[in-house]
Parts: C-alpha cells; structure tokens; sequence
C-alpha cells in the first residue's frame, strides 16, 4: 500500500470515528451502559417493573417515532399490532390441559413467537396497505379506526380472546423466574431497534420514505412507488410493535381485548408525544417518564396534600403533556437539544467573541 | 418579543424539575416499603422506632427481650394492599370500597380513621392479636386486569403488601388470582369480584372469597319464576362478557333444575347503545312465558325501553333481571315494572332491618362523618348511605374474616401465613346480611336474597325482599365444577337437576323472615 492511499484512508475512518463519537451517540451509548449496569444497584421493583415496562412501551413507542419521523405518518394502530402479538402468543403456547381460554395451542414458546410475528407481520402489510394512500389526519384517524376494530374484533371471537382474557401466559424457560434477564434481553433489543431505525434512515430505502414524507407527488412523478414505501414502513413497524408485544404479554402474564382498548393506545401515543415524536430517543425517555409518573408520583413527599393521588394520574399526564407541548412541540428530547444548544452558546460567549458567530460554530459539520 | 424565549426557558426549567423529581422519588424508594406509604400519610406507629434509643439502660434480658420482639416485629406485621378502583365503570366506588375493607379495623381492632370525611386517607392505630395493621398501598384499578396486576405489583413488590384486599370486579379477581399463585407468601382475600373462575377454576391455595359469585346472587330467582310467578318458558338477554354471563348463569342452571325451559339466549356486546337488533331476536311476549335481564349499566335503560317500542308493554309479571334491575328504572319506564322478580346481592334491601344490621349500619357512621359515595350522589354523604350496598359489604366482609382468623392463630404470620390460611378458610363469619363459609374452593358459601319491585302507599315503585335463600353454594348442585365449561353463551345447558335449596327458600313478608 502506498503512503499517499493510506493517509485518505486513515482521514476518513478518523472522520467516521468522529462522526460516530457525536453528543448524541455518546450520551445514548452511556444511557445504554448504565440500563445494562442498573440491575447491579436497581431495586428489583425499579428493574423488574419499572424499567422492564419503560423499554416495552419504549419499543412500540420508537415504532411511532420511526413512523412519524421518516414517513410522516402518526400511527395509532401499533398498540393494536402489539396486542395481536400478544394474543397470538396467548393462544399458541398455553397448554390444553392449563386453565385458560383462548385457542390452548400447547406449542413451544419459540415457535409461537415465529407464529405471532409472522401473523402481526401480515395483518401490519395488510392494514399498512389500505391506509398507504392516506396522509396526516386521515392517516390517523384510518389508523384509529384499526385501533377500536381491533378491540371488538378480539371482544367479539371469544374464542380468540376468552373474552375475559387469557391468562397464565408464562415465558420461556430462559426467562420464567428470571425477570431481570428478560430486562436485559429488553435492553438489548431497544439498542438493536435503535441502532436499526437510525441506520435504515440513511439506506436508499429509509431516503426514498423521508423523500415521500416531504413531497409524495415528487417522489412519485421520479418513480418512487410511494403507496408501496408506506407500507413497507407500516410492516416494519408492525414487526417491531410485535416484538414488544411479545415481551409485553410474557411480562404481564396475561392479555384481553381491554389491553388493546383505546385506553393503551392513547398512552402509546402520550408515551411518543411526551418523548418527542421526531427522535427515536425519545420514546424511551418518554415511556420512562411515563412510568415513572404512574408509579412514583402518588409517593412524592406532600403530593397528597394538594391533591395528586393516584385517581388523578390521567390528569397530571394531561398536564405534563400539556406543558412538553408548549415548551417545545419536539418533546423531552427537544428540550434536551435545546438546552444542549444554549450551553454551547454560552460557552462560546464565555470564551469572547473571538469565535464568530454562533451559527456558525453550532453548525453541522462540512 | 423578548420575554418569549426568557418564558419558554422558565417553563422548561419546570419542566427538567418536574422530571429530575419524578427520578429523585424512583430512587428513593426500595424493596422494604420503607418508603412513605403510598397513600396513607399518617405513620402508623411513630414512637416504634423511637423506644429502643429512649431506654439505653435496659437490664441485657429486657435488650435480650426487644431484640426478640424486633425480630417478631419484622414477621408480624401486617402491611395490607387494598385494591380499589378509581377508574372506569366503577371507579365512582372507590371511597365506598376502601372504607368497606378499613372499617373492621376500625371498629373491631382499635383503629382509628385517618381523615372523618375519606377513607382513602387510612387509617393507623389498629392492632390485632398484638400484631400491627398497616396499610401500605392502595391500588387504583380500572376494571381492566392488565391494570390492576401492574397496581399489584406495585403494592406487594414496591410497597411491600403482606396481605391483599381486592380486587372489585370479575375479570380482575381471575388475574389477581393467577397472580396469587406466583405469590405464595402473599395472602389474598377477594373484594367484591364475582367471577365464578376466579375460586372454582383458578383455584390459588392464597387466595379467599368471602362473597358470593354473579351466579350465586341470583339463586333462588328461577324456583320463584317457575314455581310462583308460573313461567315454564324463558328467555334471556345479557351483557356479552364474563359478568353478564356468569349471572345468567345462575338463573338459568335454577330455572332449568327445577323444570324449566330456556328457549332463546341474546347477548348485545357491553358497550351496545341501540339495543333493537337484539331485542327483535327475541321471542315474542305471546311466544314466551317471561324474560330474564342483565343488562348493566346504561344498557339496562336502553335495552328496556328497545323492548317497549319493538314488543310492546313492560309488564311486571313477564319480567325479571339480576341486581341492575333496581327501582330506579320506574322513574323512565313507568310503574308497570311493578312486580318483576330481582335477584339478590350481597347486602338485602333497606325493607329488611335487624339489630346486627342497625349495628353494622351506626358503626360506619361511628367511622367517619361523611364518604363520597354513588350512594349518596357522590356528595358528601352519611357512611352508612355507602356501607348498606355490596360494594362496600363485600370488602368489610373480607377484612372481618381476616381479622376474627388472626385473633384465631394469635397473630401468627410464620410459614408463609399457613395457620392463618387454616384459620380463614374454616372460619364462619355471621355478619349482619347473613352467615359466610367457604367451601374446599375457598369460595363463600353465601344466604342470598330474592326482591321484587312493588309500589309502595306513596305509588312509587321500591324494592322490597321476599325470600331469603340459605346456603347457597358455587356448584349448583354439580351444574358448575372446574371440569365443566364456564359460563358463556352457550353454557350452562339446560338441564333438570337436584338443588340443595331449592324448596328450602325463607319467605320473607314485610321484611320479617318467616322462620
């Protein structure tokens, strides 16, 4: 190898090392580091629970951000595609000679998880496809329309849904009696989501999805096939919502028709909203406050005094989001960027104005 | 303009704290419900900590003696859970069923109220068998069982809950049961749910029911139809979901028992608003000798008065429903009601009074000043008001039984609570409604109660109770067992069959019991 082609080389991989080295990337490498160190320190209700529960809304919550995001569709049909999972779950691996209702497959968990994917998979392309053509307010209302048949559709075949639930839904041996591994394999499966939807956003396939959010008329007089984009977005989705649907009902033990009501959905989407819609970061952040919010306010010292029991959690999510919606349309992670931004201009304010304008230091890199 | 961004970076500055709160009291809190208890702000014990420091001087045996006691201290403590609901369809109950299951504590163990006007406040000071009562938590359910197991597990795994008392509804009580199994050093006693899987399928050896099951309250209902008001024929018309098939249930399995025929089954999904689709798959009043009601909530109203425009008059004696059928339907469908059989709760009516009643009625009041109940409008009303219906019987029932089972094994908590288990599940609660065992299920074996509405001298239509029926059991006389189909839309059969109180009803005239 010559010397003149090996300093290029060694140029870009240092600028791809820097690249990668970002705020951001950082600070999401260190939050992953400590949720895989929490369970050394964590209390087990924090991890078991608490946490466990912020990555499986964290999950499905990312599924509306990448929708929202790259595709510029908000989509109230993922706790729906979640829940098919789950029951799809339910039904496969309860035994038939267990107590539960529901179709009592008997199959082994590995394979009923291939089962549910592959079956939310399908029903995900299939919605997906008849809501492509829809954009905006359509789009959600299509989708909301998904979410509430959805539930009468599993209130109404019992069979499917034992119309009060099935119950007694155990994880396999890897995780049964052991939550804190099912926490970690969450962990892991939120950094491989993540790190997928980031790295899909700069694949022809996710440019061509960002193309069609910004000008669908464009992309399609280039040729794009834009209803086929859409939903091949939907689909991914919809895989993804599954998997956090399968995780959500070995959690919970158990799944009915009211866990996929319009009552979850509505969270999932607060869960996004409090967390910012257009950053895959903050549908984690935003389904731990979430969390956090539900458990942990009715103990905070004198919360009780003015009123803050645990009756009025609805309202102080109401609040909350309320309040993420003036301050800034983009959520916790928008703020976060924001105060990101005001630290560096005072920075380079303390250091004189020496440095030219604060555009420009702040700016992207060539 | 400038004091927009200057606002902006205020309210974010609320903002980051409201958040970093929120993640100062989630590190705060640990696994021994150290924490401030959730929502009973009283300390229930504040001089405990304090009396090993105010002695120093202590004799080694009396040093010797505490540290004994502190280790019982860690086993015989109760930290009681109870899981109320203070959303969805009865979330308006929530004051009515926490009070329910604090007040044997207050009346029967020394307890006092925290607050005189809400339950869910606490209570602190109750004491049984020397062992002390805490309540730790509260769980706020909304009748869905997701929400209620999430509320659980906070109370017992954060807050750290040895005893459980809840939940409310059917569905909740098969998921809290299922997650008694999971939880053997947990000790669970239903509220007022009346699933019938929840004790005769479930079956989790921790977990207690003191009251009767949808099916049971309506024993009693199709011997009268039959035998009295003369109906071979019925049809019946409920709310499709595990309540509404659990208490059609219980008529039908009577109805057929004693000879009668059920010739049409309709089930408008929960939630239905316009009813007539379904009431026209109904028999027609010539082709029927009566028909069955459970319907509940607002589509009790609507599906009756479907009923009147597709098929004519609301007539008493061609009526009958479970407990949603109450006098109150007079006031939009007319006096005609008058003379529809009711089946029963788990308290009787305000016609029948007793001194044990009038007893457990004034004790409420003794609690507390006032409760937010739907019994009293939801205003601040007389506790009494909320403690006469079901929803708060149910619960109180509960606790007495915990509490007369404690007092039994002298507060011994050891072995994962395996005497008190002996204890509660042979006990015999003789409350003011009626006697309670439990059967091999750890089920209620209940008296329940037949009503019927009639006008009272002031033309109104009231409810007035006409028999009583003892020792009703979850089976049915082998109806119903953990190997056959649980009630839905086809089950039960209908099929002739002995049952053990049927024959055995006590009249009841003019709210005296004829026996």
């Amino acid at each position: 190898m010559s010397p003149t082609g090996a300093a290029p080389g060694r140029a870009q991989s240092r600028r791809t090392l820097r690249r990668l080295l970002s705020a951001r990337n950082v600070v999401v490498a260190a939050a992953t580091a400590l949720a895989l160190l929490l369970p050394l320190f964590g209390s087990n209700f924090f991890v078991e629970f608490v946490m466990t529960r912020t990555m499986i809304l964290g999950i499905a919550a990312a599924t509306i951000v990448f929708l929202a995001a790259y595709g510029g569709m908000v989509s109230l049909a993922q706790y729906l595609l979640a829940g098919v999972a789950g029951f799809m779950v339910g039904n496969a691996v309860v035994a038939q000679d267990a107590w539960s209702k529901g179709l009592k497959l008997g199959w082994n968990p590995w394979v009923a998880v291939l089962f549910a994917l592959a079956v939310t998979t399908a029903v995900a392309f299939v919605l997906g496809a008849l809501a492509s053509r829809t954009t905006g307010i359509y789009f959600l209302m299509i989708t909301l329309t998904y979410a509430v048949i959805g539930y009468y559709v599993f209130g109404s075949i019992t069979p499917l849904s034992g119309f009060g639930g099935i119950t007694g839904i155990d994880p396999p041996g890897l995780f049964e009696d052991h939550p804190q591994r099912m926490y970690l394999a969450l962990v892991v499966l939120s950094v491989l989501v993540y790190v997928a939807f980031r790295v899909l956003a700069v694949t022809p396939f996710g440019l061509a999805l960002q193309g069609i959010r910004d000008d669908p008329v464009r992309m399609a007089s280039l040729g794009f096939n834009v209803s086929l984009h859409r939903t091949l977005a939907f689909t991914l989705a919809g895989f993804t919502a599954g998997l956090a649907g399968v995780f959500n009902v070995w959690w919970n033990g158990q799944i009915d028709p009211t866990s996929i009501s319009i009552g979850p959905t509505l969270d999932l989407l607060i869960v996004a909203v409090i967390g910012g819609t257009l950053s895959l970061e903050g549908a984690w952040l935003g389904a731990f406050v979430f969390v956090a919010a539900n458990n942990y306010l009715r103990n905070l010292p004198l919360v009780d005094h003015i009123g803050i029991t645990e009756a009025r959690f609805n309202t102080i999510v109401g609040v909350l989001v309320l309040l993420i919606m003036i301050l800034s349309p983009d959520g916790l992670a928008g703020i976060i960027d924001r105060i990101r931004l005001g630290l560096r201009r005072l920075v380079q304010l303390s250091r004189g104005s020496g440095a030219g304008p604060p555009e420009a230091a702040a700016g992207s890199a060539p | 303009m400038r004091y927009k961004p200057t606002f902006r970076r205020l309210l974010s500055l609320v903002g980051i704290v409201a958040v970093f709160a929120l993640l100062a009291a989630s590190c705060g809190d640990d696994d021994d419900g150290e924490a401030a208890p959730a929502t009973t702000a009283a300390p229930a014990e504040p001089e405990a900590p304090a009396e090993p420091e105010a002695e120093p001087e202590a004799e080694p045996e009396e040093m010797e003696e505490m540290e004994e006691m502190e280790e019982m201290d860690d086993h015989a403590h109760v930290h009681l859970g109870i899981l109320g609901e203070c959303e969805g369809a009865f979330g308006a109950f929530h004051e009515d069923v926490v009070a329910g299951a604090s007040l044997p504590f207050i009346t029967f163990a020394g307890g006092t109220s925290n607050s005189p006007t809400s339950a869910l406040e606490g209570f602190s000071g109750a004491v049984v068998a020397g062992v002390p009562i805490e309540v730790v938590g509260i769980g706020c359910g909304d009748d869905t069982p997701d929400r209620i197991i999430q509320e659980v597990r906070k109370i017992v795994e954060q807050d750290g809950a040895n005893v459980v008392i809840g939940p409310l509804s059917g569905d909740e009580s098969i998921a809290i049961a299922n997650y008694a199994k999971d939880h053997p050093e947990v000790t669970f006693l239903n509220g007022i749910a009346g699933a019938q899987e929840t004790t005769m399928v479930v079956q989790a050896p921790n977990f207690f029911r003191f009251n009767g099951d949808g099916a049971q309250w309506n024993a009693g209902l199709g011997d009268i139809l039959h035998n009295e008001a003369g109906w071979d024929t019925a049809a019946v018309i409920a709310d499709d979901y595990s309540f509404g098939w659990t208490s059609t249930a219980g008529f039908i399995a009577e109805f057929c028992a004693v000879g009668g025929e059920v010739i049409s089954r309709v089930f408008p999904p929960l939630g239905t608003t316009d009813y007539s689709s379904f009431v026209q798959q109904l028999p027609d009043p010539d082709e029927v000798d009566g028909y069955f009601w459970a319907v509940g909530g607002s589509g009790t109203n609507a599906s009756l008065e479907a009923f009147l425009a597709a098929k004519g008059d609301l007539t008493g004696d061609q009526h009958a429903g479970n407990l949603f059928f109450s006098p109150a339907l007079a006031a939009a469908l007319g006096t005609d009601i008058a003379g529809a059989y009711v089946g029963g709760f788990a308290t009787l009516p305000g016609d029948v009074s007793s001194p044990a009643i009038q007893e457990y009625l004034a004790s409420a009041d003794a609690a507390w000043d006032s409760l937010v109940s739907p019994m009293s409008g939801m205003e601040p009303g007389s506790p009494a008001a909320a403690a006469g219906f079901g929803f708060f019987y149910g619960f109180y029932s509960s606790a007495v039984a915990f509490i007369m089972a404690l007092e039994q094994v002298g507060g011994d908590l050891s072995d994962n609570h395996a005497a008190l288990r002996d204890a509660l599940a042979n006990i015999q609660i003789d409350g003011p409604y009626g006697t309670i065992t439990l059967d091999d299920n750890r089920q209620a074996i209940v008296d329940t109660s037949v009503q019927q509405l009639v006008l009272n001298d002031a033309g109104e239509v009231v409810s007035q109770t006409v028999a009583l029926i003892p020792a009703v059991d979850q089976s049915f006389g082998g109806t119903f067992s953990p190997t056959t189909p649980p009630p839905d839309r086809e089950n039960p059969v209908c099929e002739t069959r002995d049952l053990p109180w049927a024959g055995n009803a006590i009249p009841v005239v003019d709210g005296v019991p004829q026996s």
